[in-house]
């Protein structure tokens, strides 16, 4: 099993974590979603696995490139 | 001379750096030089230029002075080629050899033919380069080597270790596809390490991902060397044979256009959601014609060639999947390259809209974003070929500009669902009228700046050419492309940016 962070794209702020922790996700599946630009950007997996942590909270401010979960594969 | 030794010079050619070396290519699944001509080539169609070329300083072991050069046909149409030949010297660039590419260029330039460079190389050749001798002998004494006028669509392949003059022509090139396990770069990991003394990884330094998606210098990537040699012929078929000439046509797919029925489902209703407008593109384009470029850099503009009722179109579309469309610095440079690209060869923009507008802030301002947006615009405003915008959603400010309002393309259409402002309507509220989300008043604001961004009064002046239902959208830009047509040069533009850079 090996671990690995996902990252946000964008600056912005966590407006809803759609997921929990132990859900099995798939490449292309949305983790959460971020408020930017008063837009909802979705923070999309790039390959699949299970989530283990989430590394923020609804709410939380979140920048450019910062990890946001770790999930294992 | 007998004929034996004319067959013996020939086989000896032929067997490039021999038989030890091609098999351990073989083995390791990939394509040598003659390989790879014959895979890019319609069958039995290339004719070799320079076969006897050698390095008269090392014959016996210089077959072809390392790079195969000659011409062939791509479906049809004559395309000259350089293939770079690993297995001879590291392909390294020489006397011979470069009086090969020159030639190829000046033929393929004056008698109109795409250049196609498939690249591996380790970079110059020593010790022949050494000493001012060496550099006075060989480097340059050609003011012309590295200039793109654009008169022709060069296409590139990096399919191994590419260094020096290999990587200037993939820079160079409209097009280029970098294979999974290749490496683009100035010179060697070996070399960059002892220049800076730390140890370099090459893939770190020049692989495929650093090049699909913080450069952007590889348009396309693929997984082995036959995908990456068909991407090249797909590439080309959208594309002329050179600046004088119109792209060609193609007879229109059945299924064209069938999703067009429930293209506004693509949509969400929901003005803050995010959508993927590529799969709005497809729906609209001929079947399956859709050839994205630079899929995975500046992702917030989607770029691609694609067909029109068999004709070629550039499409540069706005993608809220990616930071709500908001446009960032690479966007800026693949839009600006991408028009480049377009212009320079004819081909007639279609730009798909919807934008909250550029993304801003510090890093953004650090990475030039007022350059990189005045460099878009530029290139927008200096397009000769014809342009349409189809306003599908958003479009603020400056971004409305880049995009094509502002009689920046030939004709706007929106859909219903359009809006258009100076800024978006929650940020309006705050400023205009000092509220925010959840204070008295600021529903009854907001809702008339929303009702005031509905492209209605904007259609009402003229300022929007046409308003259209999403469904209409293929039928419409078919019709006002061919309305657009440029009659009185036979589709050929002024290619105003042909000398533009390569990349910014």
């Amino acid at each position: 099993m090996a671990n690995y962070e996902v990252k946000a794209e964008v600056s912005g702020s966590v407006w809803k974590i759609v997921t929990e922790v132990g859900q099995a996700l798939e490449a292309g599946d949305t983790l959460m979603i971020i408020e930017s630009m008063k837009m909802e950007i979705p923070v999309i997996v790039e390959q699949g696995g299970t989530v283990q942590r989430f590394l923020v909270d609804e709410s939380a401010a979140v920048n450019e490139g910062q990890a946001v979960a770790v999930l294992s594969t | 001379m007998s004929i034996n030794t004319y067959e013996a010079r020939k086989a000896k050619a032929l067997a490039m750096g021999g038989p030890e070396k091609l098999a351990r290519r073989r083995a390791a699944g990939i394509l040598n030089a003659r390989e790879r001509i014959d895979r890019l080539f319609d069958a039995g169609s290339f004719i070799e230029s320079g076969l006897f070329g050698a390095s008269l300083d090392d014959p016996d072991r210089s077959a072809g002075d390392g790079k195969i050069a000659g011409f062939g046909r791509i479906e049809g149409r004559d395309v000259a080629a350089v293939a770079n030949d690993f297995t001879v010297m590291g392909a390294s660039s020489a006397a011979t050899n470069g009086r090969k590419i020159g030639h190829i260029k000046r033929v393929a330039t004056s008698r109109g033919m795409p250049i196609v460079f498939l690249g591996e190389s380790s970079g110059a050749r020593m010790p022949d380069h050494m000493g001012s001798r060496g550099m006075g002998a060989l480097l340059g004494n050609d003011p012309t080597q590295y200039v793109r006028r654009r008169e022709v669509p060069w296409a590139s392949a990096t399919l191994g270790l590419s260094y020096g003059s290999s990587s200037w022509y993939s820079v160079l090139s409209d097009f280029n596809v970098i294979r999974k396990g290749a490496v683009l770069a100035v010179s060697s990991a070996q070399l960059a390490s002892l220049a800076i003394k730390e140890k370099v990884d090459p893939e770190e330094m020049g692989g495929w991902q650093v090049h699909a998606e913080v450069t952007g210098f590889a348009d396309a990537v693929a997984e082995t060397d036959e995908e990456a040699l068909d991407l090249i012929r797909t590439f080309l078929s959208y594309l002329p044979s050179h600046h004088r000439a119109a792209p060609p046509e193609r007879a229109v797919p059945a299924g064209s256009g069938s999703g067009m029925a429930d293209i506004a489902r693509l949509l969400p209703e929901k003005r803050t959601q995010v959508y993927d407008v590529r799969r709005i593109i497809r729906a609209i384009v001929d079947a399956d014609s859709f050839f994205e470029l630079k899929a995975r850099f500046g992702k917030v503009i989607g770029t691609g060639l694609a067909r029109l009722g068999g004709r070629t179109v550039g499409i540069l579309a706005n993608n809220p999947l990616f930071r709500g469309g908001a446009m960032d610095t690479d966007s800026c440079e693949k839009a600006t390259s991408f028009l480049v690209l377009c212009d320079s060869f004819n081909i007639p923009v279609v730009l798909l809209v919807d934008t909250p507008g550029f993304l801003i802030g510090i890093d953004a301002e650090r990475k030039r974003a007022p350059g990189k947006i005045m460099n878009f615009m530029q290139a927008l405003q200096l397009c000769t070929v014809p342009k349409i915008s189809v306003i599908l959603r958003k479009t603020y400010g400056q971004a409305y500009l880049n995009m094509g309002g502002g009689r920046n393309s030939d004709e706007v259409a929106a859909w219903p669902s359009a809006e258009v402002s100076f800024m978006d309507p929650t940020y309006a509220v705050k400023i205009v009228h000092g509220l925010s989300p959840g204070e008295a008043g600021f529903d009854e604001a907001f809702a008339q700046m929303n009702k005031d961004s509905e492209p209605w009064d904007i259609a009402a002046m003229y300022a929007v050419q046409s308003v259209i239902q999403p469904h209409e959208t293929r039928d419409y830009l078919i019709r006002m492309l061919d309305v657009h047509r440029q009659r009185l040069t036979n589709g050929v533009g002024e290619h105003l940016m042909q000398a533009w850079p390569t990349s910014f």
